[in-house]
C-alpha cells in the first residue's frame, strides 16, 4: 500500500490509510493477536524440520499417529525427551500438536477467504446499486444470520467427503452471506454518501472503477473485523468435529482432547492433561488470537473509540 | 407503532420463507445420503421406499411440497413417519430452559461487570477482563465441560445433599409435564424480574431494582411450594447434567456481552452530559446508571440477540457432551441417520426462535428510540 499513497494520483483515494496503519501499530489488542498467531504459524510448520533434525535419532517415536515411547509410562508429563508429555497412546504431544494444527489451519484460511470475498461482494455490490437488488440481498442475509453456519458445518462433515478446506469454504460461504454480508453493506453504505464518490462519477466513473477503487478499500477494515470474528466459531466447530470423529482424519487437536478424555476412563489412568490442554488449548488460542486481532481492529476503525485505548 | 410492528412483522415472514428454503436446499444438497439405502437392500425395494418417501421426485418438486406444508403449520414427517414438529417440541423445553436461563444470567452478569469495569477506569481490570472474555469466546465446550465436571461435581452434589437430594450420574432429564411447567416458569420469572428491575431503575428505587431477579426467582420457587411440587421440581433444577450444560453457556456467553457493554460504557464516558451531571454534583453512582448505562445497554442487548444462533450451536455440543435430552441428542441421532426432515426442522427452530427475539427487540429499541420507529431502519 505504501508505493500507493505515494503515487500523487492515488492520493485522495485512500486517505487516512497511513492513519489507520499507525493505529494499528499501536494497539496492543492487535499486536497480541498477531503476536500470538505467529506462534502458531510458527508450530505449524515446525513439525517437518523437528522430524528432520532433533527427532530424527528415534523417528519412530516421534511420529505424529502412530509413533509410541516404550522406555516410559503413558500418559506422561514433560520431560526433556517429550517437552509436551505424551498421551494416553504413548504418542508425543508436541508433535501430534505441530501436526494437528495442519487442518486447522486450512479451515481458518479457507473460512477467511471464502467470508471476506463473498461478504465484501455481496455487501459492495447491495450498496452500491441499491433498489429492488438491494431489498432482495438484505433478505437473503438476514436469513443466513438465523441459520448458525457451525450447524451447517456438522451437517456437511458428517459425509466425510469433505476436508478441512471444503468445509471452510462452506462455513465461509453461509458466514459471508449473512453477518459479513450486512456489516459490509451498512459500511459501504455510509461511504456512498461521500462527496468523493460523486466527484468519481462526474469524472466519468464506471461502477467497477467505483466500488473497486472507491468502496472496497474503505470497507476492507470493517470486512477484517467481522471475518475475523467469524473464524472463531469455524475452529472451534473443526474442533469439535475432529472430537466427533467424523473428519476425514484422525490427527487434528479436536482428537487429541478426544482420546485424552477417552482413555483416561478406559485405562483408569489419570487425567493425560498435557494432552488435553494442548489440544483444548491450541484450538482456544488460535481462535483467540484471531478474536483478538478482530476486536482490536474493530477499536481501531470505529471513529467513536479512535482515540481510545481497549 | 403499530405500522411499525405489522412492517416488521411482514418482513420476517419474508425472511422466515427464506431461512427454510435455504434449510431445505442446503441440507438436501449436503446429505444426499439416501436413507431409503439403510432400509432395503435390493435395488426395488430401495426405489419402492423411496417412492413411498416421494423422494423420487425433483428437488424442486419436493421444496413445493414442504413449502406448501410448512404455511400451515407443518414440519412434514420424518422418514421414520413420525410428525418432525411434535418431535422436535418434545425436546424443546430442556433446550428452551437451559438457554433462557443461562442467557439471561450471562447477560445481567456481563452487563454488570462490563459496566463496573468501564466505570473504574483500572488499567489492570481491564487487561484481565479483556483476557478472560476472549479466552471464554474461543473456549472449546468439551474441554469448558471436561473442566466442570471435573471440578465441579463434588461441589454440586454437596449442593444437592443440602436440599436433601441424592447423588445422580451425568443423565438425561426425565420429560413430562414439571419439566415444561418448569421450563416457563423459570423464563417467566427472570423476564418479570428484569422487568421489574428496569421499572424500578426508572422510578428511582435503588434497593428493589437490586433485588428484583432475585425477587422473581423467590416468586417463583414460592409458586412451586404452593403448586406442592417442591420435591420434584428442585430435583429437575439441581439435576446434574441440566446445571452444568447452564454453568457452561454462561461461561460461553458471558464474555461478548461483558466486552460490548464495556465498550459502549466506556464510549459513553466522554459524552458531555457526563461533564454536566458531574458539574451539578450528581452521585457518579447515579451518572453510571442512570445516565451512561441506559445509552450503552441496548448495543450489548443486540448483540446478544444477534448471537442467539449461535449460542443455541454452543449449547447443542455442550448438550451433547453432558448426554442431556434436548436439541443436541435429536440433531445428531438424525445426522447418524440420515434423517433430513428432522435437521430441516431443527434448523427452522433454532431459526425461528432468533427471528421472534429478532423481532422482539426491533419492538423494544422502537418504544425506546423513536428515530428507528421513524426511519423504520432496522438497527
Amino acid at each position: 500500500m505504501t508505493e500507493r499513497t505515494a503515487d500523487p494520483r492515488f492520493e485522495h483515494e485512500i486517505e487516512g490509510w497511513a492513519d489507520t496503519r499507525r493505529k494499528i501499530r499501536q494497539s496492543k489488542m492487535v499486536i497480541a493477536g498477531v503476536t500470538l498467531l505467529g506462534v502458531f504459524a510458527v508450530l505449524t510448520f515446525i513439525h517437518p524440520v523437528l522430524q528432520a533434525t532433533i527427532w530424527s535419532d528415534r523417528p519412530a517415536v516421534y511420529r505424529p499417529e502412530t509413533g509410541h515411547d516404550p522406555t516410559i509410562s503413558h500418559p506422561s508429563g514433560p520431560t526433556l525427551d517429550h517437552i509436551l508429555g505424551t498421551d494416553p497412546l504413548g504418542r508425543d504431544v508436541l508433535s501430534l500438536m505441530t501436526y494437528g494444527l495442519r487442518p486447522t489451519f486450512l479451515v481458518a484460511v479457507a473460512t477467511a477467504l471464502a467470508a471476506g470475498v463473498v461478504g465484501l461482494v455481496a455487501g459492495a455490490s447491495s450498496a452500491f446499486f441499491r433498489g429492488r437488488y438491494d431489498r432482495l440481498m438484505t433478505h437473503i442475509s438476514d436469513a443466513f444470520v438465523l441459520l448458525p453456519p457451525p450447524l451447517i458445518f456438522l451437517i456437511a462433515s458428517k459425509r466425510g467427503l469433505m476436508g478441512p478446506f471444503e468445509l471452510g469454504l462452506l462455513y465461509g460461504l453461509f458466514f459471508g452471506l449473512g453477518p459479513a454480508a450486512i456489516v459490509v453493506r451498512s459500511r459501504a453504505l455510509s461511504v456512498m454518501e461521500k462527496p468523493f464518490i460523486d466527484a468519481a462519477r462526474s469524472v466519468g466513473g464506471g461502477p467497477r472503477w467505483i466500488i473497486t477503487h472507491h468502496v472496497v478499500p474503505h470497507v476492507i477494515p470493517h470486512v477484517a473485523v467481522v471475518v475475523l470474528a467469524g473464524v472463531v466459531g469455524a475452529l472451534v466447530t473443526q474442533g469439535f468435529v475432529e472430537f466427533l470423529g467424523i473428519a476425514e482424519y484422525r490427527y487434528g487437536l479436536g482428537n487429541l482432547v478426544y482420546n485424552a478424555l477417552t482413555y483416561q476412563a478406559v485405562f483408569g489412568s489419570g487425567v493425560a492433561w498435557s494432552a488435553l490442554m494442548a489440544g483444548a488449548l491450541g484450538i482456544s488460542l488460535l481462535a483467540a488470537s484471531f478474536y483478538m486481532i478482530s476486536s482490536g481492529l474493530r477499536e481501531v476503525t470505529d471513529p467513536r473509540r479512535a482515540s481510545r485505548r481497549i | 407503532m403499530a405500522r411499525f410492528v405489522a412492517r416488521r412483522v411482514l418482513w420476517a415472514l419474508v425472511t422466515l420463507a427464506l431461512v427454510v428454503t435455504i434449510a431445505f436446499f442446503a441440507v438436501n444438497l449436503l446429505l444426499p445420503y439416501d436413507f431409503a439405502v439403510g432400509i432395503g437392500q435390493r435395488p426395488r425395494a430401495i426405489e419402492q421406499v423411496r417412492e413411498t418417501l416421494g423422494l423420487d421426485r425433483p428437488l424442486f418438486v419436493q421444496w413445493l411440497d414442504y413449502m406448501w406444508h410448512f404455511v400451515r403449520g407443518d414440519l412434514g414427517e420424518s422418514y421414520d413417519g413420525d410428525r418432525v414438529s411434535s418431535i422436535v417440541l418434545n425436546v424443546l423445553p430442556v433446550t428452551v430452559a437451559i438457554f433462557a436461563v443461562g442467557g439471561i444470567v450471562a447477560y445481567l452478569l456481563g452487563e454488570w461487570i462490563g459496566r463496573l469495569v468501564a466505570w473504574s477506569r483500572r488499567r489492570f481490570l481491564s487487561a484481565a477482563t479483556s483476557v478472560a472474555s476472549v479466552l471464554l469466546f474461543a473456549a472449546f465446550p468439551p474441554f469448558l465441560v471436561f473442566l466442570l465436571t471435573h471440578f465441579g461435581t463434588d461441589w454440586l452434589f454437596e449442593v444437592r445433599s443440602w436440599f436433601g437430594l441424592t447423588v445422580k450420574p451425568y443423565a438425561p432429564v426425565p420429560a413430562g409435564p414439571l419439566l415444561n411447567v418448569l421450563a416457563i416458569g423459570l423464563v417467566a420469572a427472570f423476564v418479570g424480574g428484569i422487568l421489574l428491575r428496569s421499572w424500578a431503575r426508572k422510578h428511582g428505587r435503588r434497593a428493589l431494582g437490586f433485588v428484583a431477579v432475585p425477587v422473581g426467582i423467590l416468586a417463583f420457587i414460592a409458586s412451586l411450594l404452593a403448586l406442592g411440587v417442591w420435591a420434584d421440581a428442585i430435583d429437575l433444577m439441581l439435576w446434574p447434567s441440566a446445571v452444568m450444560a447452564t454453568l457452561a453457556l454462561i461461561l460461553i456467553a458471558f464474555g461478548e456481552s461483558m466486552l460490548v457493554m464495556r465498550a459502549g460504557v466506556t464510549a459513553e464516558m466522554t459524552e458531555d452530559y457526563v461533564f454536566t451531571g458531574r458539574a451539578k454534583a450528581l452521585p457518579e453512582r447515579d451518572i453510571r446508571d442512570k445516565h451512561v448505562a441506559p445509552n450503552a445497554v441496548l448495543p450489548a442487548i443486540s448483540r446478544l440477540i444477534t448471537s442467539v444462533p449461535y449460542l443455541l450451536t454452543g449449547l447443542i455440543i455442550i448438550e451433547r457432551e453432558l448426554n442431556l435430552n434436548g436439541l443436541a441428542s435429536l440433531f445428531f441421532s438424525a445426522i447418524e441417520s440420515g434423517n433430513v426432515p428432522i435437521i430441516i426442522g431443527i434448523l427452522v427452530v433454532v431459526g425461528l426462535i432468533g427471528l421472534v427475539l429478532r423481532i422482539v427487540l426491533d419492538v423494544v429499541q422502537a418504544t425506546v428510540d423513536p428515530r428507528i420507529r421513524i426511519e423504520g431502519e432496522v438497527a
